[in-house]
């Protein structure tokens, strides 16, 4: 079970990160994202694109970039790019419907429809599974738990950006303003606060941390066009057993999930069925919803 | 149905749609129509019982496939068939009306099973919960190979309904070239539909149809009125869960498998697509919406042919599901009652 545990950790950061990043938008404008699994995918195959080799065909595009194909580079400029997606989507489809006022339940539909239609206009362009292009690296024993070198500054980087967007929330002023919206959108305005803009910047945040996520799943396995779509559920059980709109229960949430999920694997009842490995996980969704759908670190509001 | 503008402008729309597979197709229209129209009638029943969870009863239902999957699997698991890898025939079984009565109860008690937990959440939760019951059902039939037969899917079990096809089925079908056995599945969809139809126009006439739309306008009031509100929508998510069993019973007999593959969240996403396209709350919606989306999707392989030149099964599924996405974002942004639908009947709101 041991060997299972720096999987875990692994998965436990993508969770972690992405959780963070759909808990922050939930918190703020109260939509429930299924698209954001789309943005994790956007961050991943922008990251192939830019960091393939020049000269080669990625994407059925010929690959170009003034900048060369530095892989960091690559990442920070998916990353960035990913946030600026996120802000288009706010500005040109969300903005729009919350102007006109639609309902949470619309635009959560909307959502599972801009789902479908992003994750296949991926299909179109990227069909096969695809690797970064890295080498190869052999494993290391990290304390008790072996991955390569290369896995390990993910995890490392992960807890590094969650420790970052936990003093942002906590100690800067765009951080307390949406924490000022989450809580409450009518007195943040009458406080000051210019709320469209905050949620814009929590569109853009949370789509570049789900384009990080995206970065670090396509560095521990593959980029594929529905990778965000698999792991979407696993996400929205991290989201809510840490309590959805909570910051910190969401990362907690995350890593609990991205651990148990692999963990599983080496239980007694589950040998030879590792494939049935996320349906645990749903399953502690499903009961924490049941006995405490506030999650871990929620309030309570979430009965109807 | 009365004939108000709104429904006559929907029967116009759908007469336009089918004439366009005649008009888009060189070769081959009446197989065409027919292999479409059998698609529309199993999706529009299960697009019927979904909108009896989210039209009716304002319950926000994303795990569809697995009760459609789970009347399916019921129903072949009780008749003779060959499930898994090896393909074992088992010769013994219930006849298949009494099987298809099992498979339909069984799903509105899987309804009642995920809805006992699940039914007190808000809206948004009640999302996540049921894709995430629909994706361990999932998971689960792949896992259990030895019942289910995992990847392999089960076959031979259509001949328990094809022996019933009656003799003017198979008339109909050679004089126009058809398959038979597909035709008698498009027959008991439709009839299906009709029946189901007529039972629901009945039900949402009684006091109880009243008070379940009470439950979707204000939970509260209906409350304070004594009644059980909780109990009303555990009805609801059964009488839905189980149209959408005989659904998945159709679904499986005309494609002739159980594949697993067939029951995943992308089917749940084309019921929801059809419901919407047809009309939330709207009780005939669903079935001209159905038709008008399987001739979209019928003509997608020719979009795709304009689109990439040779296109592949890969672009083509690609651009379809493109299609779907893009048909419920705009329906939704622009015309959430979709054909049919009363835009004050929708509950569009967290409450």
């Amino acid at each position: 079970m041991i060997e299972q545990l720096g999987n875990g950790l692994l998965l436990g950061i993508i969770i972690a990160v992405a959780s963070v990043a759909l808990s922050l938008l939930y918190g703020v404008t109260r939509i429930v994202n299924f698209a954001h699994g789309e943005i994790i995918a956007l961050g991943a195959i922008a990251t192939l694109f830019l960091s393939s080799p020049i000269d080669s065909r990625v994407l059925f595009l010929d690959r170009f970039s003034p900048l060369g194909n530095n892989f960091y580079l690559s990442v920070l400029i998916s990353v960035l790019f990913c946030g600026l997606f996120g802000g288009i989507l706010e500005f040109f489809l969300f903005r729009p419907l919350r102007k006109a006022e639609v309902g949470n339940i619309a635009v959560l539909v909307v959502t599972i429809g801009l789902s479908l239609f992003l994750r296949h206009i991926y299909l179109l362009l990227n069909a096969k599974p695809q690797n970064f292009p890295l080498e190869l690296q052999r494993r290391q024993t990290y304390l008790f738990f072996d991955m390569t070198p290369r896995n390990f500054r993910v995890l490392i980087l992960g807890i590094i950006v969650m420790v970052l967007v936990g003093l942002l929330l906590n100690y800067t002023k765009i951080g307390k303003a949406m924490r000022a919206v989450r809580d409450s959108n009518d007195l943040a305005s009458v406080s000051g606060i210019n709320s469209d803009n905050i949620i814009l910047f929590t569109w853009i945040s949370s789509s570049m941390l789900a384009g990080l996520a995206g970065v670090f799943q396509a560095t521990i396995n593959d980029v594929r066009y529905n990778m965000g779509f698999l792991i979407l559920l696993l996400i929205f059980a991290g989201t809510v057993l840490g309590g959805i709109g909570t910051s910190f229960g969401a990362m907690v949430g995350g890593f609990i999930i991205g651990i148990v999920v692999n963990v599983s694997v080496g239980l007694p009842f589950m040998e030879g069925h590792t494939e049935a490995k996320n349906a645990i996980a749903l399953a502690i969704m499903i009961i924490i919803l049941l006995f405490r759908p506030q999650g871990i670190f929620g309030e309570k509001e979430r009965l109807s | 149905m009365k004939l108000t503008f709104k429904s006559s402008i929907t029967i116009l729309l759908t007469i336009f749609s089918i004439s366009l597979v005649f008009l888009l197709n060189d070769e081959g229209e009446i197989p065409i129509l027919f292999n479409l129209l059998t698609f529309a009638g199993i999706y529009g029943l299960a697009a019927i019982g979904l909108n009896v969870h989210f039209g009716l009863t304002g319950l926000l239902n994303f795990g569809h496939a697995a009760f459609m999957g789970l009347g399916a699997y019921v129903t072949i698991l009780l008749i003779p068939h060959a499930a898994g890898r090896e393909g074992e025939i088992t010769v013994s079984g219930l006849p298949f009306f009494l099987a298809l009565i099992i498979g339909i109860i069984s799903a509105a008690l899987f309804g009642l099973l995920l809805g006992l937990p699940a039914i007190r959440l808000r809206g948004d939760y009640l999302a996540i919960v049921t894709i995430a019951a629909a994706e361990i059902f999932r998971l689960l039939v792949r896992d259990l190979e030895s019942i289910t037969g995992g990847v392999y899917g089960i076959i031979n079990f259509s001949d328990a309904l094809q022996q019933s096809r009656p003799v003017f089925i198979n008339n109909f079908a050679s004089t126009y070239d058809l398959n038979p056995s597909q035709m008698w599945v498009a027959f008991l969809s439709w009839v299906s539909i009709f029946l189901v139809l007529l039972l629901l126009k009945r039900l949402t006439n009684s006091p109880w149809g009243r008070a379940l739309r009470a439950v979707r306008e204000d939970e509260d009031a209906v409350r304070a009125l004594g009644k059980n509100a909780v109990w009303l929508k555990l009805q609801s998510f059964m009488l839905g869960a189980g149209i959408a069993g005989l659904s998945g019973v159709l679904l499986a007999f005309n494609y002739g498998t159980v594949q697993v593959s067939t029951f995943i969240p992308i089917l749940t996403f084309y019921v929801w697509a059809i419901m919407i396209l047809g009309g939330v709350g709207s009780l005939t919606g669903p079935i001209f919406g159905s038709v008008m989306f399987w001739v979209i999707i019928s003509e997608t392989n020719g979009i795709a042919q304009l689109i990439f030149e040779n296109a592949n099964g890969q672009q083509i599924a690609g651009v379809r599901f493109v299609l779907v996405g893009l048909l419920i974002m705009v329906l939704m942004i622009f015309r959430p009652s979709g054909l049919m639908g009363k835009k004050e009947e929708l509950l569009l709101d967290v409450k």
